[in-house]
């Protein structure tokens, strides 16, 4: 039976449990789906990750090289998950590089990182999530862009019902997730 | 019934209301809270946030030995603060039902060990029910109730992190009415003198042995080969997705005790046996304990295959299960990829990064060049980072004040302790008493920033005690209360306790009052102000952003500070702090806004 592997990774607070969530409701009732989140002091502006399961699975977390995508609500953040990526993994990065709150820190920038993502992955997605969910209304609504637009790349439409996952979000949402689906950049395909 | 998304901790609070639950109990603490905080949604039943994990046992207990359901609940390091009151109860046993949850964080995601609470079982007598995902938690918190009613005698529910927080649909079943006790006064059972004690330890050894009997029921034997693995929570659910054919599982939903009759059926023709648990050997131990009794010479992996460090992984799973059936097995190379670390970090608008850079100031200014910062666990643990470095222990909760009089008896260095306002109702009043006893000079900086924020701002006792009043109720002769903001003010409060402390050789105690940020957010509707940065004014000397550090401040051009306009909650802690001036606030506040913070 088919399974699906993603891992979601961003700074605390931008919404990546609510995102793993957001994933799992909208699931097929043919399969099964599990998230496994962090929580507590590690969430503080830290360095978090959700790992969201769908199919023939039992166990929680995501076996290194198998994931099918790996999004980066923050670029950064990304490329932290980047050893769960598989060969034919789908990268999506959110077009936006965070400084971690610790002194004296060198940032990467958005190129560098599409360039060391290149070494790993099939294919790297940019999208303006933030600016995008501004435009629908709410800058909180980042990471639904970011569904809509593994909606338009990858595996993920034959695991979710579109409908379901449409059904399930307010207005903000929902124009969030067209915006997702409708613009984004592939900046690197092999 | 249904199908619900749900948590691990949701499934069990659900299994709890459909088990009859009356009575719960606890003290938050990741990855628990989930637990109460899902309780406390129900008008019918009682629940409550206890100071501390003893008090919260006690509750528990108290209404499970007057015959009702009860559950209490915390994370690993809280069952040792209730550890006097789990070794009491399983002398006494219960009238109605009592459940002990205890959730385990391996890889210590935010916890300061990882310690295995399946040995409070072994060392109580006390049976360890352990799910392997949200289904199962549901289902064993059900049976649990049941069996703890069935056999008089507390259980254990013990889970990790990865089954805690995982998220999924589970099958549910009717909500039962609450199960509340009535008044009986046994005090030949539950007045734990010595003589009673003796006849209650002959007692609850008969029990121990119709439980042994007893737990049967819940662990099941699947497939069949020459090969055995026996497995205990989340190692069940890597083994059930990586392990095909002639193997033999045995699942334990009751990783203590081991039934004798139960394994012998499974090792019936074995020719081999792997256990997969994670952390300690617990299961492995009983294991070889009753193969050697019967005189069975089986070769037993465990802890020689699967790491005794660390939450249970596919990679550490699959190694072992491959190794042990002889399966290659290609072990995959991480990638090497050069990227600044994120450690977790004090929110915008926190109140303890203003009163970090007070205290530093403070202290000096008050003549102390020299202290060593006694911490505790809390938010403000994050003071042990680069730049504040002030916390230069911190062991479990309320670790600050005793510490503190060991480091001055020992090298004659005024300390400060520094502890929240949750951590001192929990476990910090013991420790002030004692230094007004024992005369201890230490500066105590109590960060009270009215919740216990680092779970998710469950209330605290502070928004109904005083604790200046605590203070001088305790005897602290010096006292005074703070606003973290007011940089001036703060300075002038920390320096004058620190001379006080060191002239009269007692304790002071100093109060940084000032709401949780986040708690803040929660409670104001509106636009929020923001800070703005003057360019011709800022001279890029990185002071906020390398030194105070608050996320929202980033690096532009030249050096010069950039407030990042989605992180910005326009809290204004950041203005006193440039030393030009060129940082103000622009915008109106909310409705509410400056009570809500100082309330």
């Amino acid at each position: 039976m088919a399974k699906l592997n993603i891992v979601i990774g961003g700074v605390g607070g931008q919404g990546v449990i609510t995102m793993g969530k957001m994933l799992i409701r909208a699931v097929k009732p043919e399969y099964k789906a599990v998230a496994s989140e962090t929580h507590g002091l590690a969430q503080r502006g830290g360095a978090v990750n959700v790992h969201v399961r769908i199919g023939d699975v039992y166990a929680p977390l995501v076996p290194l090289g198998r994931a099918d995508y790996v999004i980066g609500l923050e670029a950064i953040e990304g490329l932290r998950n980047i050893r769960y990526a598989c060969d034919s993994c789908v990268l999506v990065l959110n077009n936006k590089v965070q400084r971690p709150a610790i002194p004296k820190v060198a940032l990467p920038t958005i190129d560098e990182l599409i360039n060391t993502a290149k070494n790993y992955v099939k294919v790297v997605v940019l999208v303006n999530a933030e600016d995008l969910a501004l435009k629908a209304g709410n800058v909180k609504a980042a990471n639904t862009v970011i569904i809509g637009t593994m909606l338009a790349v990858g595996k993920l439409r034959d695991f979710v019902d579109e409908e379901v996952l449409v059904n399930s979000l307010n207005d903000v949402n929902r124009k969030a997730l067209y915006l997702g689906m409708e613009n984004y950049d592939i900046v690197f395909s092999k | 019934m249904g199908r619900l998304l749900l948590l691990g901790n949701e499934s069990i609070a659900r299994g709890a209301l459909e088990a009859g639950l009356a009575v719960a109990a606890g003290y938050p603490g990741t990855p628990s809270t989930e637990v109460i905080e899902t309780l406390m949604k129900e008008k019918d039943r009682y629940v409550e946030w206890s100071v501390n994990e003893k008090v919260a046992f006690e509750t528990a207990y108290g209404a499970a030995i007057s015959g009702a359901y009860s559950l209490v609940s915390m994370k690993h390091v809280g069952l040792n603060v209730a550890s006097d009151a789990l070794m009491s109860s399983s002398y006494t046993g219960v009238e109605g039902a009592m459940v002990i949850f205890s959730a385990g964080d391996p890889s210590m995601w935010s916890s300061q060990n990882e310690q295995d609470n399946r040995y409070y079982g072994l060392m109580a007598l006390i049976p360890v029910f352990e799910p392997f995902d949200p289904q199962s938690a549901h289902d064993l918190t059900v049976k649990a109730f049941e069996f703890s009613t069935k056999v008089k005698h507390p259980v254990l529910l013990v889970s990790n992190t990865r089954v805690n927080h995982s998220r999924t649909w589970v099958d549910v079943g009717e909500l039962k009415p609450p199960v509340w006790g009535k008044l009986v006064k046994k005090p030949q059972v539950y007045s734990l003198v010595p003589a009673i004690a003796r006849g209650n330890r002959e007692k609850q050894l008969k029990r121990w042995e119709l439980i042994t009997e007893g737990v049967k029921e819940f662990n099941t034997i699947e497939g069949d080969g020459r090969k055995l693995i026996v497995t205990a929570g989340v190692g069940y659910a890597y083994v059930k997705e990586l392990v095909e054919g002639d193997v033999r599982i045995l699942r334990l939903g009751v990783s203590v005790p081991l039934n004798r009759e139960q394994v012998l059926k499974a090792v019936e023709g074995v020719e081999e046996i792997l256990v997969v648990e994670e952390l300690e050997p617990i299961v492995e131990t009983q294991l070889k304990n009753i193969l050697f009794d019967e005189g069975i010479r089986v070769k037993v992996h465990g802890k020689d295959y699967v790491p005794r460090v660390g939450e249970l992984t596919f990679e550490k799973v699959g190694k072992a299960v491959s190794k042990f059936l002889g399966l290659p097995f290609v072990e995959v190379k991480e990638p090497e990829v050069k990227i600044p670390d994120r450690p977790p970090a004090l929110c915008p608008g926190c109140p303890h990064r203003s009163s970090f850079v007070d205290l530093k100031r403070g202290v000096v200014k008050g003549g102390l060049n020299t202290t060593f910062f006694s911490g505790d666990i809390g938010c403000y643990s994050l003071g042990v980072l680069p730049p504040f470095n002030s916390q230069d222990s911190l062991t479990e909760m309320g670790s600050s004040l005793g510490i503190a009089n060991g480091i001055f008896r020992a090298t004659n260095t005024v300390p400060v302790a520094v502890i929240g306002d949750s951590t001192f109702f929990h476990n910090g009043l013991s420790g002030l008493a004692n230094a007004v006893y024992n005369n201890l000079p230490v500066l105590v900086v109590v960060l009270d920033n009215r919740v216990t924020a680092m779970t998710g701002q469950n209330p605290s006792p502070s928004r109904e005690i005083e604790i200046e009043d605590v203070a001088k109720g305790l005897g602290v002769e010096f006292v005074k209360a703070f606003d973290p903001f007011n940089v001036k003010e703060s300075i002038d409060v920390i320096s004058e306790a620190t001379r006080w402390v060191k002239e009269n050789k007692k304790p002071a105690v100093v109060v940084a009052k000032r709401a949780c940020a986040l708690d803040v957010l929660d409670k104001v509707d509106g636009e929020l102000p923001i800070a703005v940065v003057d360019e011709k004014k800022c001279t890029g000397c990185s002071i906020c952003y390398d030194f105070f550090t608050c996320p929202a401040i980033t690096v532009g051009k030249d050096k010069k500070a950039v407030i990042d306009q989605v992180l910005c909650i326009g809290c204004g802690a950041c203005v006193p702090v440039c030393p030009y001036n060129a940082i103000s606030l622009k915008g109106d506040v909310p409705k509410g806004w400056d009570e809500v913070w100082l309330s």
